[in-house]
């Protein structure tokens, strides 16, 4: 098996943060922007509900993330920044938040942005008749107020310490014109860097240059989202010339473009990460020795070089590598099989006595060659996996909504901000807890942690969950994978397009060379 | 005329003698787990003295999962098209021998399923009762049902309309007995040559349905997983494709080869 | 005439069996648009508002009247999950489908018939088995592996033909040419078998019939007497069967549309299916059953026009 030299210290990379671009060095030389020309971008996803409030996918997220703006947002480190907001300003007991909004914001109808318009999106958001995906988090607001034009004061009822971050995120912080809902989910409309022109389901979304943008105009004076869901595809426009970019490079084959010359290749990490479940109402995994001896059974590296074809890095921890709450002391259980097999014999379950169907979705093609490479060891260990490909939709209904599976993997985009994760993942009660984990110890913990007002005591607790995590192996870690993006040598500026939260590309800072 | 059909008859049926051996016999021969076993030094290696038909992306190889893949697709593709036979023999046969009201009931209810194209219909049925063997085998063999009731209810249509058939019944002989001593013997032939001509269909549908995910669950091989895992990689492991894509075509062309021949000498009306 | 009437009245019942057949099905679906709208990012909570706001949550006869009322009066809703009126959108998709599907079949007729002819006048010659092994060879690949090889040899490798997509036909109709091409021709390479053999064989049964006799004792050059007039009564048949094929393109489609990222109708049918957009599924798939039935329905008449001894369906 060959293995990177780098994996070996993973976590020394993951303390800094990665993101490589390989160009020939002449490029690396500053050059003066210049404004023109339309970006034709090969996007992997098919942008569905444009609506901000009401999209939980990725893909649309990605192409509105260019159309809206945020009341914060975050840096590179996930540090919470003033975005549509000259600064915020929470009070010490945590119950109220002041917003000085920037003047002369402009939205794309040309109206100048007021407070009444955050009112108004904040509280279209909390509304349930909106359908919005993030409208829990709004749950502890109890009062909107706009003393001034320029002003907002939201007043909670009780703490809610993540509620900042959680502003970060498009989905939740979006500030879009007073009464524009109705027409947002056909004709989106925000303050963001470039405007909406025109989407033919299917095959593209046309945006144009905003000029008044409150961070100066994009050089861009277009982009053009071209959908292309077939990666080789995608691949050949890149190759022909047909387009400037794509996003999601087959894994496979990153290796072969960054060898290319002539064009450019962008990896980061983390895109997000990927793990294990196992369903905790499952007689076999009720039993933790059974977990940890699955753990045991899987060689994370080997995996991630299989099914990742070395794109990402193994990890032991869900929180992003950049955030404070990154716990850099736990390392992954290494493979031993024999012990996991004296481990599973004294649980009761000796060797070809577990049976075991493993529900992967088609939608995450690697998901199927990770469970595949899986049924190989397990067998080793006398563990009997059969796979059962699941669509997107039944997958989410199946595992996600039914719990009706035993075992599965998944992975999490954007779920960088501490409570978001844990909370949701882990917590008995959490919204994500699609495995029925139920331990009181992360329960008093992330319960903790979100009345927690300071930060740096914050993310002990959130290690403190993620060792509980691993003792008790709830789920088992497996990597985070990487983004990446290829793109022809004319296109500059890549460094800027990836959002902090991993997913998002944003185009204002991108220009193309004659 | 006789020669050159002999001939392809004769290339026909040894075609499908080769492939029903490699069904029948690969699997006993070849070790249990060599279709499943993976070298991940070798991954993507093109054909060579190790591995005669190359290795795909996680390096197993492809002689041995084109082997195995020969038993689950001709198996999925048999099952399938005699289930159809079983769900459609009697709908056609009892449309076209009593005719009337009975045969425009049923008629129109296969006329409402054929008006879905048969993709599309197993497509659904394999979504909503999940994905595994016996549902791709289900899902292909409904979709196929109304196209085998429409041809025999055509041929026994045929048959009743048969002076002997008249003679039967005057001679008070019951409907029943009717259908199974003359007509049944008589639209035999037409239904073994559509069975033939659906078995080459079927496999394509196996292959179109596993294409899409929802036939045979990997890491067991199908020639039409092979061809879907194929398609991400073919400009640069181009034999990953071909391996299954030769073993699919061989095999529907002997089919239809076979089944050509097979109605020239059952079925002369039909040319 | 009493035979078109029953052919029509027995379609309109069909129709609405149709729409039976096709409601029952998709609400046996399993999952539900909702969750395909949030995916992972979903809580119950919001599930059920955004159920609400869809209107989910009505009854099942509730829903069907709507949706034929709908239909009937023109009003055919809105996709869930792509925000625009069905109507809008079928009419953008079947459109360009439309262009596959003519495409698909001229490239078909334009491979069979001559394949055809040629093996019918050299009957049991060589060229008679190259051309039925070469019709065979079509559909002894599944559709999409043309497709893939079509996408390698023309796109990958030649760069003469692009290799996914789709341009709207207003904007730069000779682009929409282009990328509807190969999807097109391994469409067309699939169909043209059955084509072929329906040209040999008709063609077969004409070159014995006493009229081309009598042209050829006349002196009239061969040429002449198999384009002139033995193919122009072959073709009418022909055609005929080539109009059936309009069910099996449009299961195609499906597959290949995907393949190539060109969105048309079979596209469209595959997303609405993949993410349970349940009035999207429904009025797609009427759609392409009732286009399948009603060319049918033109081809049993046409028959009826060329061959009147034909009384039962």
């Amino acid at each position: 098996m060959r293995r990177r030299d780098f994996l070996r210290n993973s976590t020394a990379i993951l303390g800094t943060g990665f993101a490589g671009v390989s160009l020939p060095a002449t490029l690396w030389a500053q050059e003066t922007p210049v404004t023109g020309g339309t970006l034709i971008w090969g996007h992997s996803e098919t942008t569905q509900n444009l609506d901000m409030h009401q999209t939980g996918t990725a893909s649309s997220g990605r192409v509105l993330q260019n159309i809206h703006s945020s009341i914060v947002t975050v840096d590179k480190d996930l540090n919470v920044i003033p975005g549509l907001c000259e600064s915020f300003e929470v009070a010490p007991d945590g119950l109220s938040y002041t917003f000085k909004l920037r003047p002369n914001v402009k939205f794309h109808n040309g109206a100048v942005m007021t407070s009444a318009d955050v009112k108004y999106s904040f509280e279209r958001c909390k509304d349930p008749a909106t359908g919005a995906v993030n409208f829990e988090v709004f749950n502890n607001v109890a009062s909107i107020e706009t003393p001034d034009d320029l002003t907002v004061v939201i007043k909670m009822s009780a703490v809610n310490a993540p509620f900042l971050s959680r502003l970060a995120e498009n989905g939740a912080g979006v500030v879009m014109p007073v009464d524009s809902g109705p027409t947002q989910g056909t004709n989106p409309m925000g303050a963001g860097p470039f405007k909406f022109v025109s989407y033919e389901v299917g095959t593209v979304v046309k945006m144009a240059r905003h000029d008044d943008y409150w961070e100066g105009p994009s050089y861009l004076d277009a982009v053009e989202a071209r959908e292309i869901t077939e990666p080789t595809t995608r691949l050949t426009g890149l190759r022909t010339g047909e387009l400037h970019m794509i996003n999601d490079i087959p894994l496979d084959r990153v290796g072969e473009l960054q060898a290319d010359a002539g064009l450019q290749v962008k990896t980061w990490f983390p895109l997000n990460f990927d793990f294990v479940n196992m369903n905790h109402t499952f007689e076999p995994f009720k039993d933790k020795r059974v977990r940890v001896a699955f753990d045991m059974i899987i060689d994370k590296e080997a995996l991630m070089e299989g099914a990742l074809w070395g794109q990402g890095a193994t990890t032991a921890s869900p929180s992003f590598p950049t955030s404070a709450a990154y716990n850099k002391d736990l390392k992954q259980r290494a493979q031993d099989i024999e012990g996991a097999k004296a481990m599973l014999a004294e649980a009761g379950y000796p060797e070809g006595s577990l049976n075991i169907v493993f529900k992967a979705t088609t939608n995450y093609p690697y998901h199927i060659e990770t469970a595949q490479i899986l049924v190989e060891w397990f067998k080793m260990a006398g563990v009997n996996l059969t796979i059962e490909q699941l669509t997107w939709a039944d997958w989410l209904s199946q595992c996600w909504v039914d719990k009706d599976y035993q075992m599965t993997m998944m992975n999490f985009f954007t779920l960088w901000e501490s409570d978001f994760l844990y909370y949701s993942v882990w917590n008995s009660t959490g919204a994500f807890n699609y495995r029925a984990i139920n331990d009181p110890v992360i329960d008093e913990l992330t319960a903790k942690a979100r009345v927690t007002v300071d930060d740096a005591e914050r993310a002990k607790i959130y290690q403190a969950v993620q060792q509980q995590i691993w003792d008790e192996s709830h789920d088992i870690l497996l990597w985070f994978r990487n983004g990446t993006i290829g793109a022809q040598p004319a296109v500059m500026g890549l460094d800027t397009v990836v959002h902090p939260n991993g997913s998002n590309l944003n185009f204002h800072k991108v220009w193309l060379k004659a | 005329m006789k020669r050159f059909k002999t001939t392809k008859g004769m290339i026909g049926i040894i075609l499908l003698l080769l492939i029903a051996l490699v069904a029948i016999v690969g699997p006993m021969v070849i070790p249990p787990d060599a279709a499943t076993a993976m070298d991940m030094r070798a991954r993507r290696a093109p054909p060579s003295l190790t591995h005669i038909f190359g290795t795909d992306q996680l390096g197993r190889d492809l002689m041995y999962r084109v082997i195995l893949g020969t038993r689950t697709s001709l198996e999925i593709a048999v099952s399938a098209v005699v289930m159809s036979i079983v769900l459609g023999l009697p709908l056609g046969l009892i449309s076209g021998y009593f005719g009337g009201f009975v045969d425009n009931v049923l008629m129109r209810l296969v006329d409402t399923l054929l008006a879905f194209p048969a993709l599309l219909l197993a497509l659904t049925i394999s979504a909503v009762l999940g994905p595994n063997i016996q549902n791709t085998i289900i899902a292909i063999g409904v979709a196929f049902t109304p196209y085998l009731a429409r041809i025999i209810r055509g041929e026994a249509l045929r048959v009743a309309q048969m002076p002997y058939v008249e003679a039967a019944r005057s001679a008070g002989t019951t409907d029943l007995m009717i259908m199974w001593r003359h007509v049944l013997p008589n639209i035999l032939p037409a239904v073994i040559v559509q069975g033939t001509i659906s078995l080459a269909f079927a496999i394509l549908a196996e292959a179109g349905l596993s294409f899409l995910g929802l036939g045979t669950q990997p890491p067991a091989a199908s020639w039409g997983l092979m061809i879907q895992a194929s398609r991400d990689q073919l400009d640069i492991a181009p034999w990953t494709a071909l391996v299954p894509g030769l073993a699919v075509a061989l095999t529907v062309l002997g089919l239809n080869m076979f089944g050509d021949v097979l109605r020239d000498i059952l079925d002369p009306r039909s040319k | 005439m009493t035979y078109v009437l029953n052919r029509l009245l027995s379609v309109i019942l069909t129709l609405f069996l149709i729409t039976l057949v096709t409601f029952a099905v998709t609400n046996i679906l399993p999952g539900d648009v909702a969750m395909m709208i949030m995916g992972t990012q979903s809580n119950p909570e919001a599930l059920a508002g955004l159920r609400e706001s869809l209107g989910l949550n009505d009854p099942l006869l509730v829903q069907y009247g709507h949706w034929v009322g709908g239909m009937i009066s023109g009003d055919w809703g809105n996709s869930l999950i792509f925000k625009k009126p069905i109507f809008e959108l079928l009419a953008q998709k079947a459109a360009a489908s439309a262009i596959i599907v003519a495409m698909s079949m001229i490239i078909a007729l334009a491979l069979a018939v001559p394949l055809g002819v040629w093996a019918a006048v050299h009957r049991d010659k060589w060229q008679d088995t190259v051309s039925s092994t070469s019709a065979l060879m079509g559909v002894s690949l599944p559709d999409f592996f043309w497709g893939i090889l079509m996408i390698l040899v023309f796109a990958r490798w030649l760069g003469w033909f692009p290799s996914s997509g789709f341009v709207d036909p207003a904007e730069n109709f000779l682009g929409t040419l282009r990328h509807a091409f190969l999807p097109s021709l391994a469409l067309g390479l699939g169909l043209m078998a059955h084509l072929t053999r329906m040209t040999r064989s008709t063609m077969t049964g004409i070159l014995n019939q006493e009229f081309i006799r009598v042209a050829r004792a006349k002196g009239l050059a061969e040429r002449t007497v198999i384009w002139r007039y033995a193919l122009a009564n072959a073709i009418g048949p022909v055609i005929t069967i080539a109009g059936l094929q309009i069910g099996y393109l449009f299961g195609s489609i499906i597959v290949m549309e995907s393949l190539f990222g060109y969105t048309g109708m079979g596209w469209l049918t595959y997303q609405a299916l993949l993410n349970r957009d349940l009035p999207l599924i429904q009025s797609t798939v009427f759609v392409i059953a009732a286009v399948v039935m009603l060319t049918n329905l033109a081809v049993d008449l046409l028959y009826v026009v060329i061959d009147p001894r034909i009384r039962l369906g």
